[in-house]
């Protein structure tokens, strides 16, 4: 079973530990955390080890489809990004996956069984993460926010 | 159109209020798994032991704001329901679940508005916590209280029109 590192993304503590705890039932990969409280933070912990990114929408400082736009624009176009949030009006969640980016939405309230279903289709058959992101991305990424 | 009947509303439109006591009900019923019932209460609003939650639903010209209004063992109940395990309500979570709890009925209000008319969007969520919290709306803005029972215990949803500042 290969093991994913993510990054969850909510300025609800609560929230984090409940994508936590939700992940954490997931069976077709093991799950390490980092967490960021808004997307500001988010950006400072995204880093080369970040496997896969749970993003609430309505956090303070930079919203979380900026961070998304943000993590698409710096030319990640592979990394699964999942919006976890409240937002559920069909406008939000075409905003979400068109102008942020995202690969998938799951609203508040969500089950685990609901999170095991959506992040399958990101695995392949042995349990594997696809992504085919290429090492390229990540290093240009770094390289100009640290500009 | 909504908007015009916002532009003179003495109370809020029943339409509105039929929204918000959907979205109420399919919140709770999502997070307790049971639906929560509306009851009849013309009572004043007395002292609260417990948790308020805030947040508004905007856009340019108006805004809604919505408080949850959680007594102390409806809030100990929920969080049980919510995360599996009791908070006591002196704990630092309890208010963040409460904030929390607020912010997804606030995108179901949104959601639901949308289909009569009125698009807006969530604010961020607060919540006050303490054992004498009263609601105080000095200028009698139009308003709705809304009263409900169900298995997590009572709970009110109070719900104020105003004009969003620009």
């Amino acid at each position: 079973m290969s093991t994913i590192r993510a990054l969850v993304v909510d300025d609800s503590k609560i929230m984090r530990s409940q994508v936590k705890r939700a992940l954490d039932q997931v069976t077709i990969a093991e799950f390490e955390y980092e967490e960021a409280m808004d997307g500001e933070d988010a950006l400072e912990k995204f880093n080369d080890d970040i496997d896969m990114l749970f993003v609430d929408w309505n956090m303070p400082k930079m919203t979380g489809v900026e961070f998304a736009r943000a993590v698409r624009d710096q030319g990640y176009e592979h990394i699964p990004i999942i919006m976890v949030t409240a937002e559920k009006s069909m406008g939000k969640v075409d905003k979400a996956l068109t102008e942020g980016g995202a690969d998938e939405y799951i609203t508040k309230p969500f089950t685990a069984e609901k999170m095991s279903s959506t992040i399958a289709k990101f695995f392949d058959e042995r349990g594997n993460l696809i992504t085919g992101e290429p090492e390229e991305e990540k290093k240009s990424f770094f390289s100009s926010i640290l500009k | 159109m909504i908007t015009e009947q916002l532009k003179q509303a003495k109370e809020i439109p029943v339409e509105i209020v039929e929204v918000v006591k959907q979205s109420v009900i399919n919140t709770f019923e999502s997070i307790a798994g049971e639906a929560p019932t509306l009851v009849f209460d013309d009572t004043e609003n007395g002292p609260l032991n417990g948790v308020i939650g805030n947040i508004a639903v905007f856009n340019p010209e108006y805004t809604f704001s919505l408080m949850l209004v959680i007594p102390k063992d409806t809030a100990i109940k929920i969080s049980e329901a919510f995360l599996g395990m009791e908070l006591s309500i002196e704990s630092e979570d309890m208010g963040d679940l409460i904030a929390e709890l607020s912010n997804i009925l606030a995108g179901e209000v949104a959601a639901n508005m949308e289909t009569v008319g009125f698009r807006g969007q969530s604010s961020l969520p607060t919540a006050t916590r303490g054992s004498d919290l009263r609601l105080f709306m000095p200028n009698k803005p139009p308003s709705a209280k809304l009263r409900f029972e169900g298995n997590v215990g009572d709970f009110l949803l109070n719900m104020a029109l105003s004009e969003s500042r620009q």
